[in-house]
């Protein structure tokens, strides 16, 4: 007996993407084999659940809270522009003098030590900038506790 | 009156309503703020059950939705009146709870979803759909099992969780969730059997009485 091939058809069947012999065969299969119907039952009561879990309503007042972030965040933009106007030419300096510094260091055999230094401490921070964008992946699997039910009683 | 119904990404959507709800995004991004609101109210429940889900913390899920309707509000102009509004929506929210994930992956999660409190410190409360049965017994196995159910979701990696919620709870199409997530059809399905397996698992076990 090919109880995998059944077993990725439990689903199918449940939405009815099944054809009339295929859900003919699996029937006759469910019959014969108590570990599927274990596992067709599951699908079932699963598949059921999931259609029917409890909802909750949105928070009251949401619309006036949105509108007042809308408000909020129109309020900060202009102030932002001029921080970063105001910010930008220092840091496109600092830039610039590190990016000098590097390529003194690296062009001149006797580049002082605090030239080498720069340059690899530059080095550092842009491997350390870009590892921190590569680890903008999914976060690990939720512990179990990730939904304790506490309050729950019988 | 139309009558005729399209084959919209796998479900069948009354013309008029897709109509109306284009019509009522047009306003929108003429700044016709009753109609966002109506956007808003429209969305709200769907959205916040969602990130509630995705999230498993109603703080953080309030402050998620609000600041998802900001996003949208804010790109209301850019948006393509000719994708779905819904897809945009839960495509809002999704970056958002991804976001929230990975700033939060290394604190321990402790609020239930199951033991929440409202705004004065009450036990909150659950609306069950008409499914729920007037038998004390049946419901209390049916909350114990809604439980189990839960729990299992919340212990699925958000990469399987994501496509559960939005195919088997907020009930779109594979179609709908592939443009949601960037990512192929394939890959929503078999993410979604492989939600589904473990989901099944704790359930078969459930019912086996192991899990106690
Ligand atoms: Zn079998």
């Amino acid at each position: 007996m090919n109880c995998t091939r059944y077993e990725r058809w439990l689903w199918d069947d449940l939405e009815g993407r099944l054809s009339v012999a295929q859900a003919q065969e699996l029937r006759q299969h469910l019959q014969a084999c108590p570990h599927c119907q274990r596992r067709w039952e599951a699908a079932q009561v699963t598949y059921q659940a999931l259609r029917t879990l409890p909802r909750r309503r949105a928070p009251e007042h949401l619309t006036q809270q949105v509108w007042a972030r809308v408000q909020e965040a129109s309020a900060r933009k202009p102030a932002f522009a001029w921080w970063k106007r105001v910010a930008l030419a220092p840091a496109l300096g600092v830039l610039a003098a590190a990016a000098w510094w590097g390529w003194l260091a690296v062009n001149s055999e006797h580049g002082g030590v605090s030239g080498t230094a720069t340059a690899s401490q530059n080095a550092d921070n842009w491997v350390e900038i870009h590892e921190q964008l590569e680890v903008a992946d999914w976060s690990p699997t939720p512990t179990p506790s990730y939904f304790i039910t506490t309050g729950y009683t019988r | 009156m139309v009558s005729d119904t399209v084959s919209y990404t796998g479900r069948r959507i009354e013309v008029d309503a897709l109509s109306a709800e284009a019509r009522l995004v047009e306003r929108a991004q003429a700044q016709d703020e009753t109609a966002f609101e109506q956007i808003m109210n429209l969305y709200a429940d769907r959205l916040y059950n969602y990130i509630l889900r995705m999230v498993g913390n109603p703080a953080d899920a309030e402050d998620l939705l609000q600041e998802a309707f900001l996003r949208a509000y804010q790109g209301l102009p850019s948006f393509d009146g000719r994708a779905s509004l819904s897809t945009w929506l839960y495509r809002i929210a999704t970056n958002l709870c991804i976001d929230h994930q990975r700033k939060r992956a290394r604190r321990v999660q402790t609020v239930s979803y199951f033991a929440w409190e409202d705004e004065e410190g009450e036990p909150g409360e659950w609306e069950f759909p008409d499914t729920q049965t007037p038998n004390p017994m049946e419901s209390a196995l049916n909350r114990e099992l809604q439980q189990v159910v839960e729990q299992a979701i919340g212990s699925l990696s958000p990469k399987l969780r994501t496509v559960l919620l939005l195919y088997d709870v907020e009930n779109l199409s594979y179609e709908e969730i592939a443009r949601v997530l960037n990512i192929p059809m394939g890959t929503v399905k078999s993410r979604l059997n492989h939600a589904r397996g473990q989901i099944q698992k704790q359930v078969e076990a459930y019912l086996r009485g192991e899990s106690k």
